[in-house]
């Protein structure tokens, strides 16, 4: 049928656009290919929990940005673990955001930290609502 | 799956089979590895928590072939738990971080780990971790293959147990541990 077909070219340009924007890197393809029979869904469940995990993560870094002063070794731990969520789905932009963040900390930077946490949750949150789009279009039913 | 029948199994089709204990205090971390072990054709058990991963190895002795652990968790430094597995279970342990940095691998060597894997994971560095376990000669057939590639292996556990025996001795925890770092 020519809308499938039409819908399918859609998706494809879609996912294609991710990766040459920069948002996803080659961990996201790795999820599609552990994708099977017995998980049908693998990488939007994959995604699903990342975004349920990070969006706490976010929420407590922000909190943890209001303080004065900054304790840079709990940004660093939870920028750690957020870092290790990003990496999982292969969010691109974010992991190099979360890896700068960091180093702001190491160094005692705070107004780095701050700069970086803002571009962070901007690509965090563009990502998230491109990969919202792909997955409704693309699971069956949706 | 009784342990007797799984062992056999291990040796049979080795290292199809290969029982490993995943520890990862990020649950997404584990359903990925879980599923990529298992396309490896491994036998798999996670666990979110180093303290339950020790009760785990520890209530059944010869239930894991190698361990893979997150080393930043929550609970237990995962260095710690590196330790005291090689310790007291003699099984090799592979360390897994998102980071790289080379104090943590160093740190990693000299708590016993035998290879450090870096996030994002490849299902290629997954296949070839079998490489560190040691294979018991089958019982009716020694076939020369395996034995031959594992070898060195099984020489060098053997060989660390003398030595844990004489630091023991000697009360010296400083060379309780050889390291036998492999990077893949």
């Amino acid at each position: 049928m020519e809308r499938n077909q039409q819908l399918r070219r859609q998706l494809a340009s879609m996912r294609q656009s991710l990766f040459d924007q920069g948002h996803l890197d080659e961990q996201f393809i790795l999820l599609e290919e552990l994708q099977d029979d017995a998980n049908p869904n693998f990488v939007e469940e994959v995604v699903t929990l990342h975004y349920r995990d990070s969006a706490r993560l976010i929420t407590t870094i922000e909190r943890a940005l209001e303080k004065s002063p900054l304790d840079f070794n709990k940004l660093d731990g939870y920028m750690h673990q957020f870092k290790g969520s990003s990496t999982s789905i292969g969010a691109k932009k974010v992991k190099a955001e979360s890896t700068q963040f960091r180093e702001y900390c190491e160094a005692g930077n705070g107004e780095g930290c701050m700069k970086t946490f803002q571009l962070l949750k901007r690509d965090y949150a563009t990502l998230r609502r491109k990969l919202e789009a792909y997955f409704q279009q693309a699971l069956p039913g949706a | 799956m009784s342990p007797a029948s799984s062992s056999v199994a291990v040796s049979d089709q080795f290292p199809a089979g290969l029982r490993v204990l995943v520890v990862d205090d990020d649950p997404i971390w584990l359903r990925i590895l879980e599923k990529m072990l298992r396309k490896c054709l491994y036998e798999v058990t996670k666990c979110n928590r180093a303290e339950i991963a020790l009760d785990m190895l520890r209530m059944s002795k010869n239930g894991y072939d190698i361990v893979i652990s997150d080393v930043h968790m929550p609970d237990m430094d995962g260095f710690k738990l590196h330790e005291q597995v090689g310790l007291e279970m003699d099984l090799p342990v592979i360390m897994m971080s998102v980071d790289g940095c080379t104090q943590d691998v160093m740190k990693g060597v000299t708590h016993g780990a035998c290879n450090y894997l870096l996030k994002p994971i490849r299902i290629k560095e997954l296949r070839n971790i079998w490489q560190h376990v040691a294979q018991q000669p089958k019982p009716f057939e020694e076939s020369d293959d395996s034995y031959s590639v594992n070898q060195g292996n099984w020489r060098t556990s053997n060989r660390r147990k003398d030595e844990e025996e004489e630091a023991e001795k000697r009360d010296d925890t400083s060379t309780l541990k050889k390291p036998r770092f492999l990077v893949s």
